[in-house]
């Protein structure tokens, strides 16, 4: 179950991807691989990186072939019947639509006669390559790393191009304000217009975060510069997050230790006045390191369950 | 006799991801079922069957999880693992005849025809093919309590930006329990123990008493609980929480002293499907002949070495008593010395993984048999509980809010979101709301439209299980964690345009229907 090579799998995907239909299916993958690619150039919707065609399988190959032919100007129109506000109806586009509606259409005058056979659904998938959508969102990895990812629309993308000039995004890159929003500070970090993520270590455990989008003007640039306040343009906010807490807190007072019967919902405060639990914790705050300090002797790497839930985990491995 | 001080409480969290794939029998991915069903699960009821006929009392707390109640439940699978099984068995019977030479490796080789013979008898003529009744019925005599999970193991901290996709998560799980234990709930075991306070106000929503959390999930809660992990705490919107003993975590899982590490028990890697002759095992590995595991393993661990030695069942058993009376002798001097600080009997939560015991430690479920009766027979200070009973004996809890929190490696959630994994969320992200923009746009849909529907909502669910995260992070099988991700991924995006544009693929949905037939009943009117 859970060791095997990659041989397996990798030769594995193609004996399914053969399987129904080999000569549609090897298309099918080859173009759509093509049309991922594309999305990195052209700004695209992200549905076109998926890939459903539908076959029969007992059709010749010379049928199928001619059949997409003759469709391929109507499914041209359909899809921009379809959407007609679509600015990118590109190359991918077309040649997608024309297999998707070949696999719809053009098989009635070699199939008809065969009426019962079943189709095959042959499916390639590839996740798009962007959404399109400004958007910065921010989760909590640890205590303190944050991992931020972000995009900013077409739309917007021309908005401020529009506003700030044709080489806005040259003249200016990208940064990230990381508000700590508990403790009331802030800094920066610089990114770059590769990055669609990022990793931001932060001090501060347990504290509200909010991260911004924006950019700076790289140079002095006088007429980038008239329009900016500040030096700055926001671009997005993220959500609100709060990161996870890192260590006991000693923050014991009488009045806030209450108790509750979860059966009358009666809640009464106690006059406890040290946590009773560990005598020994006195002087330590990370709970691990104390177990650390009894165990000292000991490999505690394995204190955390090594496995996860499911059986491939390879974990184990440095047990024997 | 001694007074009892206090409780110990067992939670093992029985798990997979699902894996159904009707189109082919190629998938090696669905052979951790039946592995999980020989190893782990047939061992454990046949082992709570034993202890209720010998009049034991004992208490175990089980998480079974949506999507493997589904699986065991999937007439499909079940087909498959008969057929697994008679695969096994024709091998141990060649394996009798091939070991003929040796008289102890003939012994073990007749063993595991034994075992698997049994297994098919059990599962066939006992079990009626259907695991989940046979739970229920240790559920219904009252020593087994079981709970729930997320619906597809969907892990919290990462979706909680879409809090909607989190309650789909809690108020599936809870229906799928219901469905087949005909009653709800009181236990949650979040996924990979992740707990977020902004789940909490679902869990309360669709019934949830209590939720399992790793150790600092409670004791860097706020305030600190005074009694560390010895006394659940409830959070102020009112779910209790019970966290894992770090102690008796240790002994089991220390890399140095960790009890599946001992010498007498077997030896997980070495196997006959990657040791016998190639053209002799090659029917009974991957249909592309690569070796792989068959199941049958003849050694011990043995020691630090290559050398090893062969497996001696009566040699393990010894270990397991030494083991079981260990553990036995640990925990009461750990209740005799918390029970000095506390006033309430403190609990021991013991929580791990189901399938640790008998897959990964194929002793498990004998040492969990042995040190149930040792704690039934022997002198000892405390009892045997479930989290339920513990609430209802004493309910008086503190208020404290839990850490947010995993049981992964470090404690938070570097497993399920690092630099190998990290391209994925922003998918899960825009396909949950875009599940909630369908919802909000298509309310109460009929016909094909809301088959649709309903098919987008399991996409999304299978799409989250954290399994593919983690073991894109883990590095085996990566390839089959990435294609299920753009599979669901993928087929939700196109029946979310498809929806959009009133242009439903009836055959592509009834296609895909089929692969990812999890969750019959579910309504995608959740995520409105």
């Amino acid at each position: 179950m859970p060791r095997k090579t990659k041989d397996i799998k990798e030769s594995k995907e193609e004996t399914i991807k053969k399987k129904p239909v080999a000569k549609s299916t090897k298309k099918a993958s080859v173009s759509s691989k093509k049309s991922n690619e594309t999305n990195k150039n052209i700004i695209n919707k992200d549905k076109q990186t998926s890939k459903v065609a539908k076959k029969v399988t007992t059709k010749s190959t010379t049928a199928k072939k001619s059949s997409t032919k003759k469709v391929a100007t109507k499914a041209t129109s359909k899809a921009t019947a379809k959407k007609p506000s679509t600015k990118s109806t590109t190359k991918t586009t077309t040649k997608k639509s024309t297999t998707k509606a070949t696999a719809k259409k053009p098989t009635t005058k070699s199939t008809s006669k065969k009426a019962d056979i079943k189709p095959v659904i042959v499916e390639y998938y590839d996740l798009p390559y962007r959404y399109n959508q400004t958007v910065v969102k921010l989760l909590a990895q640890t205590p303190d790393s944050l991992f931020i990812y972000w995009d900013i629309s077409d739309e917007d993308r021309e908005n401020y191009k529009k506003t700030y000039g044709n080489d806005f995004f040259e003249k200016t890159k990208p940064v990230l304000i990381i508000h700590n929003e508990t403790l009331k500070y802030s800094f920066e970090v610089d990114i770059n217009d590769f990055a669609n993520s990022w990793y931001v270590q932060v001090n501060d455990s347990k504290c509200n975060y909010k991260i911004e989008l924006g950019r700076r003007p790289i140079v002095f640039n006088e007429e980038i510069n008239k329009k900016i306040n500040n030096n700055y343009i926001n671009i997005s906010s993220s959500n609100n997050i709060e990161s996870p807490n890192d260590k006991i807190l000693f923050n014991i007072n009488t009045e806030e230790i209450k108790f509750k019967n979860v059966k009358t919902q009666e809640i009464k405060s106690k006059s406890i006045s040290k946590i009773l639990f560990m005598p020994l914790l006195q002087q330590m705050n990370n709970i691990y390191d104390l177990y650390k300090n009894l165990y000292q002797e000991e490999d505690l790497g394995n204190v955390f369950n090594p496995s996860s839930g499911n059986p491939s985990s390879n974990n184990f491995t440095n047990k024997v | 006799m001694q007074e009892k001080k206090g409780y110990v409480s067992f939670v093992l969290h029985a798990h997979l991801p699902f894996i159904h794939h009707p189109e082919s029998d190629d998938y090696l991915e669905e052979s951790w079922l039946f592995e999980a069903i020989s190893e782990t699960y047939i061992p454990l009821l046949t082992n709570f069957q034993k202890l209720v006929e010998e009049n034991v009392n004992f208490k175990i707390t089980m998480s079974m999880t949506p999507p493997l109640l589904s699986m065991l439940d999937n007439k499909l699978l079940q087909r498959k693992y008969i057929k697994y099984l008679k695969k096994l068995i024709e091998l141990s019977k060649k394996e009798v005849k091939r070991t003929a030479y040796d008289s102890k490796l003939n012994e073990l080789s007749k063993y595991y025809l034994d075992r698997y013979s049994n297994d098919l008898h059990i599962f066939k003529n006992v079990f009626n093919c259907n695991l989940i009744e046979a739970f229920k019925h240790f559920q219904d005599l009252g020593v087994l309590e079981i709970i729930t999970c997320g619906a597809t193991h969907g892990y919290f901290p990462i979706l909680y930006v879409n809090e909607k996709t989190v309650k789909a998560q809690i108020a599936v799980g809870v229906q799928t329990y219901e469905k087949y234990f005909g009653k709800k709930p009181r236990g949650i075991w979040l996924p990979e123990c992740g707990y977020v306070p902004e789940a909490d106000k679902y869990l309360k929503e669709f019934g949830i008493d209590y939720i399992i959390t790793e150790s600092h999930g409670i004791l860097y809660a706020d305030p600190t609980p005074i009694y560390g992990t010895f006394a659940p705490i409830v959070s102020p919107e009112g779910v209790i929480a019970f966290g894992r003993d770090i102690e008796s975590s240790r002994q089991v899982w220390s890399s140095i002293n960790g009890y599946p590490g001992d010498y007498n028990y077997r030896e997980f890697y070495r196997d006959i499907g990657y040791e016998a002759d190639y053209d002799y095992i090659k029917p009974y590995i991957a249909h592309n002949g690569v070796r792989v595991h068959t199941g049958i393993k003849y050694y011990r661990i043995t020691g630090d070495t290559n050398n090893k030695d062969y497996y001696n069942i009566q040699w393990a058993k010894d270990s397991v008593e030494k083991q079981a009376g260990h553990f036995l002798d640990s925990r009461t001097n750990q209740i005799n010395q918390i029970s000095q600080y506390i006033n309430t009997p403190p609990i021991i939560l013991c929580p791990y993984d189901a399938e640790l015991y008998g897959h990964w430690w194929y002793e498990g479920p004998y040492w969990l048999y042995i040190l149930f009766k040792k704690i039934h027979y022997d002198d000892c200070n405390f009892e045997l509980i479930t989290p339920s009973e513990y609430i209802d004996k004493y309910p008086n809890m503190q208020i404290s809010s839990p850490c947010r929190s995993s049981w992964g490696a470090n404690g938070y959630s570097e497993v399920w979101l690092n630099h190998s994994n990290d391209y994925v969320h922003r998918h899960l992200h825009v396909a949950g709301d875009r599940m909630c923009e369908l919802a909000n746009l298509y309310p109460n849909a009929k016909g094909l439209k809301k088959k649709a529907l309903n098919q987008c909502a399991r996409e999304l669910l299978l799409a989250q299980s954290s399994d593919w995260l983690f073991i894109i992070t883990n590095g085996t099988m990566v390839d089959y964690a990435k294609k299920r991700i753009k599979d669901h991924i993928g087929r939700f995006t196109k029946l979310y345009y498809d929806i959009k544009e009133n242009n439903i693929d009836e055959n592509f949905l009834k296609d895909i229907s089929k692969k990812d037939c999890i969750f019959p009943d579910i309504d995608y009117m959740i995520y409105k």
